[in-house]
C-alpha cells in the first residue's frame, strides 16, 4: 500500500512540475523573478521536455501498431505456446482452456471495442508507477483460528511488486518458473550490458585512435588499409563476417567459444566481435570530422602563426572533432542493453536479443511486445542523452527553440 | 643565388612573339573541348584503375551467375518441389566434379546438392532481389524525399513517421509483417521497400534543406515557377550525384538485408529457387567449422559482390560530384 502511495505521488509530483515549468516558461506565473525563471525556464529543461512529449507520441504510435500486428497471430497460435500438450488434448478441451487463456492474458474478445480496451489496458501497464504482479501458485495456506482448527485455505501466489508490467511469459525460457518478463528481461539484459559495454570500450578504443591516426596520414598506409577494412564492414552483410570474426577469435587465436557469465574470458570473443566491427563506423566519423576540421579557417591561421602540426592537432583539431562522437555515445551504452540477435546467437549469450529470436519461435506476444516498449524507451533516451551531452560539451549548440 | 637577374633572362620579346593578324574563323574557335557533364563523370570513373577492377569483378560475377549452373548441368531443389534433382553424398570436399564442394547435412532442403550449382543460382536471384529492391527504394525514396524536403507541412508527419519506424527492431517489423504474407520473390521485395525507402528519402530530405534556400531557387520562386518544376528543374539535378551514389550501394544494402530475412528463416523456398542469404545462412548453421568450404562457398561470392557495388558507389559520389571536374 506505502509503495503505492509513494508512487502516485510521484506521478503527480512530475505532472505538477511540467505544468509549473509550462506556466513559468510561458510568463503566466513568476514573469518578474529572474532566479525562478532562470531555473525553470532553463531552455535545457524546455527542450527536454517537448522531446519527451514528441517522443511519447510515436512511441504510442509504435506500440499501439505492434500490439495490432501481433494482435492478428490466431487465436490458435497464441493458446498453442501457452498450454502444455496442446496436440493431445481433445478439441472441446482445448477451447476452454484457451479462452482461460486468453482471458487471463487479457487478449480475449476481438471486436473492435474490446480490442481497444485492451490496448489501453496495455498502456495502463506500462505507465512507470509501482503495481503488483502475480505470477503462479506456490502453494495454499492453511490458516488456523485460535483453537488450531483449519478455517479456510488461501491460495498463495508469488506476488512482487514492479515500476512497470510488461506481462507475463507463460513460457519461460529453460527450465526456470520465472514467468514474469520484468525480471527476465532484468537478468538477460544484464547479460546483453556486458557484452555492449565491453564491445563499446573497445569501439571506442580502436577506433577513435585509427580515426585521427587515418586523418593524420591522409592517403597514407594506414589510411588505405583503414578505408578498406570500413568499406568491408559496411558492404559485406552481418551475418557473413560475424561468422569471419568467430572463425578468427575462436578457432584461430583460440578465445572460449561459449559465453559463461561467471567466466570473464569467454566475454571477451562476443565483445570483440561486437567492437570490432562497430568501430569501423566510429574511425569513419572520426576521420570526417578531422579532415573537416583541417579544412578550417581557424587551423588555417594558427598554421599560418606558425604552431606546429602537433599542436594543432590537439589543442584545436581534436577538441572540435570529438564533439560529434560525444552525441553518440550514450546511444551506444543505452543500445549495448538491448544486445544483437545474430552475436547472442552465434556465442549463446543468454541476452535479450537473443530472447527476441525466442519469443517469435513460441509466439510469445507480451515479450515481443515487451521489447518494443524497451526499445522504444531507450531510443527515446538515447536521443534525448545525446542531445544534452552535445548542448554541455558544445558551447555553440543552443538548445533554446528561439 | 643568381648574381643579377638580367644577366640570366634575356629580354628579347621579339622571339617569343610572332604576329598572326587578323582571322574571324580563328576567332570563333574553341581551344578547350566544350563541357559534358556524364563524359567528364566516365573520364574521372576511368581514372582510378581500382573502379576498374571493381566493375570488372561485378560483371564476371554477374555472368558466371547465369554460365556457372550451365558448367555442370546439376539440377538443384527448393522446399517442395517433386521434380527430380540430384543428390550427392554429404560433405563432399571441393573436387573437379563439385568445385564447391556438396552441402551439408544440415542444410535441409539442400543436403548433398553441389554447393557450385547453389551459389551461382543464389546469385542469379540475389541480384535480381537487391536490383529490384534498390530501384524501387529509390524511386519512392526520390520522390517522397524531394517533397519531404521542399514542403514544409509535410515535415513533421513524416519525421513522426520515421520515429516511429526507428523505435521498433528492424528485425522484429520483417518478422510481424512476414507472418501474414506468402514468402514469394514479390513479398520478400514488398516488406524490405516497406521500409527501405525511409533511408534514402530522409538523406533527399536533409539536402534538399540545405540547398532549398540558395539565391536560385529564391529567384526561380519569385518568378513563379511551380513547386514541380522547382523539385525537378532545380533541385533534383542539383542531387545527381547523391542519388547515383544511393542507387549502387542500395544494392548491396538489400542483399544485405535478404541475408538477415534467410537467417530468420523468412526469405522464400520457391521450387529450385535459392537466394545467397540462404545458402549463407544455411552453411553458417551447419558444421562449417570441420567443413570450411561450407562457409567459404557462398562467401567468395558474396564479399567481392557487395564490396565492389560499395566502393562503385563511392568511387561515383566523387566522379560524379561536378567540383571534381577538371
Amino acid at each position: 500500500m506505502a509503495t503505492f502511495l509513494i508512487g502516485y505521488t510521484i506521478i503527480a509530483l512530475i505532472v505538477l512540475f511540467v505544468l509549473f515549468v509550462i506556466l513559468v516558461s510561458r510568463r503566466i506565473i513568476f514573469k518578474n523573478n529572474a532566479k525562478i525563471q532562470s531555473i525553470f525556464a532553463h531552455p535545457l529543461l524546455i527542450y527536454s521536455l517537448k522531446r519527451i512529449g514528441s517522443a511519447l507520441i510515436s512511441v504510442m504510435l509504435a506500440i499501439t501498431a505492434t500490439y495490432l500486428l501481433l494482435r492478428l497471430k490466431s487465436r490458435t497460435t497464441i493458446c498453442q505456446g501457452y498450454i502444455e500438450n496442446w496436440q493431445k488434448l481433445p478439441v472441446d478441451v482445448r477451447e476452454v482452456r484457451c479462452d482461460s487463456v486468453l482471458k487471463d492474458l487479457g487478449l480475449y474478445g476481438n471486436s473492435f471495442g474490446e480490442i481497444l480496451g485492451q490496448i489501453i489496458n496495455y498502456f495502463y501497464k506500462i505507465l512507470p508507477f509501482p503495481k503488483t504482479i502475480c505470477t503462479q501458485e506456490t502453494g495454499t495456506d492453511i490458516i488456523y483460528d485460535a483453537f488450531n482448527n483449519a478455517i479456510s485455505y488461501v491460495r498463495v501466489y508469488d506476488c512482487r511488486t514492479f515500476i512497470i508490467d510488461l506481462g507475463i511469459s507463460y513460457k519461460a525460457s529453460g527450465t526456470d518458473s520465472r514467468y514474469v518478463i520484468d525480471i527476465i528481461f532484468g537478468e538477460r539484459m544484464m547479460h546483453s550490458f556486458r557484452i555492449g559495454i565491453l564491445a563499446v570500450v573497445i569501439e571506442l578504443a580502436i577506433g577513435y585512435p585509427l580515426g585521427v591516426l587515418m586523418a593524420k596520414h591522409k592517403d597514407g598506409i594506414i589510411d588505405k588499409i583503414g578505408k578498406t577494412y570500413i568499406i568491408s564492414i559496411d558492404a559485406i552483410p552481418g551475418v557473413a563476417y560475424y561468422y569471419i570474426w568467430q572463425l578468427l577469435l575462436v578457432y584461430i587465436i583460440g578465445l572460449e567459444n561459449r559465453y559463461d557469465a561467471s567466466n570473464f574470458a569467454s566475454w571477451l570473443a562476443p565483445a570483440l566481435t561486437m567492437g570490432l566491427t562497430g568501430m569501423a563506423g566510429i574511425a569513419l566519423w572520426v576521420r570526417r570530422f578531422m579532415l573537416d576540421e583541417f579544412n578550417s579557417d581557424y587551423v588555417k591561421f594558427a598554421r599560418a602563426k606558425g604552431i606546429s602540426e602537433n599542436r594543432i592537432m590537439y589543442t584545436h583539431v581534436l577538441r572540435n572533432a570529438i564533439v560529434p562522437l560525444i552525441r553518440s555515445i550514450p546511444a551506444s551504452i543505452l543500445g549495448a542493453l538491448l544486445g544483437s540477435f545474430y552475436i547472442e546467437k552465434i556465442y549463446g549469450v543468454p541476452g535479450l536479443g537473443e530472447y527476441l529470436i525466442w519469443a517469435n519461435d513460441y509466439n510469445d506476444m507480451y515479450a515481443l511486445q515487451g521489447i518494443v516498449v524497451v526499445s522504444a524507451f531507450i531510443s527515446i533516451l538515447a536521443y534525448l542523452a545525446g542531445d544534452i551531452v552535445t548542448a554541455m560539451v558544445d558551447p555553440r549548440v543552443s538548445l533554446a527553440s528561439e | 643565388m643568381a648574381k643579377n637577374i638580367d644577366e640570366v633572362v634575356e629580354f628579347n620579346t621579339k622571339d617569343l612573339f610572332t604576329v598572326v593578324g587578323n582571322s574571324d574563323d580563328e576567332a570563333e574557335k574553341l581551344e578547350s573541348t566544350p563541357y559534358s557533364y556524364w563524359g567528364e563523370t566516365f573520364k574521372q570513373l576511368w581514372k582510378n584503375p581500382l573502379t576498374i577492377i571493381c566493375i570488372a569483378i561485378i560483371i564476371l560475377i554477374v555472368i558466371m551467375a547465369f554460365v556457372g549452373p550451365l558448367i555442370k548441368q546439376y539440377k538443384i531443389i527448393g522446399a517442395g518441389n517433386k521434380t527430380t534433382f540430384d543428390t550427392f553424398e554429404n560433405y563432399l570436399p571441393p573436387s573437379a566434379d563439385h568445385f564447391f564442394g556438396t552441402a551439408g547435412a544440415e542444410m535441409k532442403p539442400y543436403d548433398g546438392q553441389d554447393l557450385w550449382t547453389l551459389v551461382w543460382k543464389g546469385t542469379q536471384l540475389s541480384l535480381l532481389l537487391g536490383t529490384v529492391v534498390a530501384l524501387i527504394d529509390t524511386f519512392f525514396g526520390i520522390i517522397i524525399g524531394s517533397m519531404w524536403g521542399y514542403f514544409k507541412w509535410l515535415d513533421p508527419i513524416l519525421i513522426e513517421l520515421r520515429n516511429f519506424i526507428n523505435t521498433i527492431p528492424s528485425i522484429l517489423l520483417y518478422i510481424l509483417l512476414m507472418q501474414f504474407l506468402e514468402p514469394s520473390f514479390w513479398t520478400i521485395v514488398l516488406v524490405l521497400c516497406m521500409f527501405g525507402w525511409m533511408g534514402l528519402a530522409g538523406f533527399i530530405r536533409n539536402q534538399i534543406i540545405i540547398i532549398r534556400n540558395r539565391e536560385y531557387n529564391i529567384a526561380s520562386q519569385t518568378l513563379g515557377s511551380s513547386s514541380k518544376a522547382m523539385i525537378t528543374h532545380n533541385l533534383l539535378p542539383y542531387l545527381i550525384s547523391v542519388i547515383v551514389t544511393v542507387i549502387s550501394t542500395a544494392i548491396p544494402g538489400a542483399i544485405s538485408s535478404e541475408v538477415g530475412l534467410a537467417y530468420f528463416n523468412l526469405s522464400f523456398k520457391a521450387d529450385d529457387q535459392v537466394t545467397l542469404g540462404q545458402v549463407l545462412t544455411l552453411a553458417a548453421k551447419d558444421n562449417w567449422i570441420d567443413h570450411i568450404y561450407l562457409l567459404l562457398a557462398p562467401m567468395v561470392v558474396m564479399a567481392p559482390l557487395t564490396i565492389c557495388f560499395f566502393y562503385l558507389g563511392l568511387a561515383l559520389a566523387d566522379a560524379t560530384d561536378p567540383k571534381n571536374h577538371r
